[in-house]
């Protein structure tokens, strides 16, 4: 069996093994799940609101709601994957190379035949089999649980979206876990590898798009997109942050592969993004050095 | 000086050597002083559109001007309290996590064991380090967001919105002491240190982020960009009366957002700060009357999290396991 494989295998291994990791795992699986009954329970009040408006009579405009698809259930899934999915990959992650200098393992991986890039995507390939089981799991039960609000299974291309989200979350996530690992490997202290990652997510997540829209932090927690502010200098700085906003980049892309009304276009440019995002952080975590792989950690 | 006060005074000397704090600190201070300037370009941003669109109205021979956007100066510091319940927390976690973990790491834990200390003196003297540590910090960002609503914003202040900012300050530090003492409590009782932040990173997780999305996604008028009621063109009378009908729902999101701290802190600060419409340019008393039973709360729970630390940060369970 070659380095790449046994690599991931006892990642896959270490992370059944890992019992503070699970707490996150269930946290990730039980929200996204809840996601679809929250949908509907909601979407069930507001048709209701709707219909008490028109009957006394204080609106002509149409139900905003008419003709939504099955899939808008699953909505606050997209909010789910990059809050608490984003943070349990990044744990994951962290976990993953810290492990190794905690331990001090990798000088003793790294005396037998084995490239260090082999080892580092080895180790990614794992988490990244992980993440999918966690997927799979949660969208899988999320698929039944909106076929059964529905009142029929389903169909094909509805079930080819929930697919489609589903490696858009696998995408997301992994260039997460990638930013995980690699505070893992670069940082001196744990408390930092641990933290250093969370700040960055909350500036993608937080910071950039404020700056480009006028969006209130709190406001970017909910599918809703808000409504920006535009002309002259949000424009220009939109223009500028926009790409390196990757978690809008995957409520665009989300929202617009589940059809959600309130988000149109293509979704081809921010599926391009999120790809380019993960490739450029593949790159970057497997040419890490060898000697920083070994490096202890001062406390 | 007591031990406590010892302790205490060692903590500030740490995080005055620590260069993580400084940069938390820094990405704070940034971070809201960012949302200071972009509320206020997207306020002269507003104030473009409405001075155009007047324009066009006049060179058509339009006569019924609507009303301009009117800044209230307090508003523009909705995005700085929403960075300080969401990144604050998490730094507030940070820092109580590491002031109990330092000292298992470099191994000052035995050293400062075998010195006769009180029960509570190193609990108490941590939580007091911390306590006038958040107290500094949060009065340097009141002073610089005070300074950038001025200056930025080019909003003037009165003598009652800068008793609005130092009650809201207040706010801020109990809330920012509830979670430092919540991770000093979690990571003493944790056998290993890691565990210790990753479970207060999730309590974390699900009482500012998860529980309060969960309430405001499920809010009837956020169900639509830019709102329900303003799409249908309900006016705000009309609004109430057709929720009345739903108070059930109503009830139960109202009780999901509340069951978080983080709602209470928000609510409490935002009410203060006029940031919420009903209370903006209210007196005082008016929103005080209002408010008590969230500034109640806030510290009751503020008290009960000290309590918990100090309560949990024994002897024993701090040389439960060194890991």
């Amino acid at each position: 069996m070659n380095t790449f494989v046994v690599s991931a295998r006892h990642e896959m291994l270490s992370t059944r093994r890992a019992r503070t990791a699970h707490l996150l795992l269930i946290v990730f699986i039980g929200m996204v799940i809840a996601s679809s009954v929250i949908g509907w329970v909601t979407n069930q009040t507001v048709t209701g609101v709707y219909e008490k408006v028109v009957a006394d009579g204080l609106t002509t405009a149409p139900n905003p709601f008419t003709g939504v698809t099955p899939l808008y259930y699953a909505r606050n899934a997209v909010i789910y994957v990059l809050l608490i999915g984003s943070l349990m990959a990044i744990v994951l992650g962290v976990q993953a190379t810290l492990r190794d200098r905690k331990a001090a393992t990798t000088d003793l991986v790294l005396s037998r035949p084995v490239g260090s890039a082999t080892r580092l995507l080895g180790q990614l390939a794992g988490l990244g089999v992980v993440l999918a089981a966690v997927i799979g799991i949660s969208f899988s039960v999320s698929w039944v649980i909106i076929s059964v609000i529905n009142g029929a299974p389903l169909g094909w291309a509805d079930t080819g979206r929930v697919i489609a989200f589903g490696l858009l979350s696998w995408v997301l996530l992994s260039t997460f876990t990638l930013l995980g690992m690699l505070t893992g490997l670069r940082s001196k202290r744990e408390t930092t590898a641990l933290l250093v990652p969370f700040v960055i997510w909350s500036a993608i997540a937080f910071v950039l798009p404020q700056i480009g829209t006028a969006a209130r932090p709190v406001s970017l927690l909910n599918p809703v997109p808000a409504v920006s502010s535009t002309g002259g200098y949000f424009d220009v700085v939109a223009a500028i942050t926009g790409p390196f906003s990757v978690t809008e980049q995957f409520k665009r892309a989300s929202s617009i592969v589940l059809q959600d009304p309130a988000v149109t276009g293509d979704a081809t440019s921010s599926v391009l993004i999120l790809l380019a995002f993960l490739a450029v952080m593949t790159v970057v975590v497997a040419v890490t050095p060898r000697n920083r792989m070994r490096s202890g950690l001062n406390e | 000086m007591s031990s406590t006060g010892v302790i205490a005074r060692k903590e500030l000397l740490d995080l005055r050597r620590d260069r993580l704090f400084a940069v938390l600190i820094g990405f704070l201070a940034v971070a809201t002083l960012i949302s200071v300037g972009v509320a206020a370009a997207s306020f002269r941003s507003q104030l473009d559109a409405y001075n155009l669109y007047v324009q066009q109205l006049t060179a058509s021979g339009g006569t019924t001007v609507p009303a301009a956007p009117q800044l209230f100066p307090l508003q523009l510091l909705r995005g700085g309290v929403e960075y300080l319940e969401i990144l604050g927390a998490l730094f507030a976690i940070v820092l109580g996590y590491g002031t109990v973990a330092k000292e298992k790491y470099r191994g000052t834990l035995q050293l400062l064991l075998s010195r006769p200390v009180g029960r509570f003196a190193i609990p108490g003297g941590k939580i007091v380090g911390l306590a006038a540590v958040w107290l500094v910090v949060v009065a340097a960002l009141t002073i610089t967001t005070t300074v950038a609503i001025m200056v930025i914003g080019n909003a003037p202040l009165q003598a009652i919105d800068l008793v609005r900012i130092l009650i809201a300050a207040v706010i801020a530090w109990v809330y920012l002491v509830f979670w430092s003492s919540l991770a000093i409590g979690i990571t003493a009782l944790s056998p290993r240190l890691s565990t210790g932040l990753i479970v207060a990173i999730v309590v974390w997780l699900a009482f500012v982020l998860i529980i309060p999305q969960i309430g405001d996604t499920m809010d009837p008028d956020n169900q639509v960009p830019g709102g329900l009621f303003a799409t249908l063109h309900i006016q705000k009378s009309d609004e109430l009366k057709v929720l009345a009908n739903f108070a059930g729902f109503d009830g139960i999101r109202n009780g999901v957002e509340v069951s978080s701290i983080t709602k209470h802190f928000e609510r409490l600060s935002f009410a203060f700060l006029g940031i919420k419409d009903k209370y903006n340019q209210q007196p005082l008393g008016l929103v005080w009357a209002d408010m008590w039973g969230y500034a109640i709360t806030l510290t009751a729970a503020t008290f009960a999290a000290v309590t918990f630390a100090v309560g949990v940060t024994t002897r024993r369970n701090l040389q439960r396991k060194i890991s």
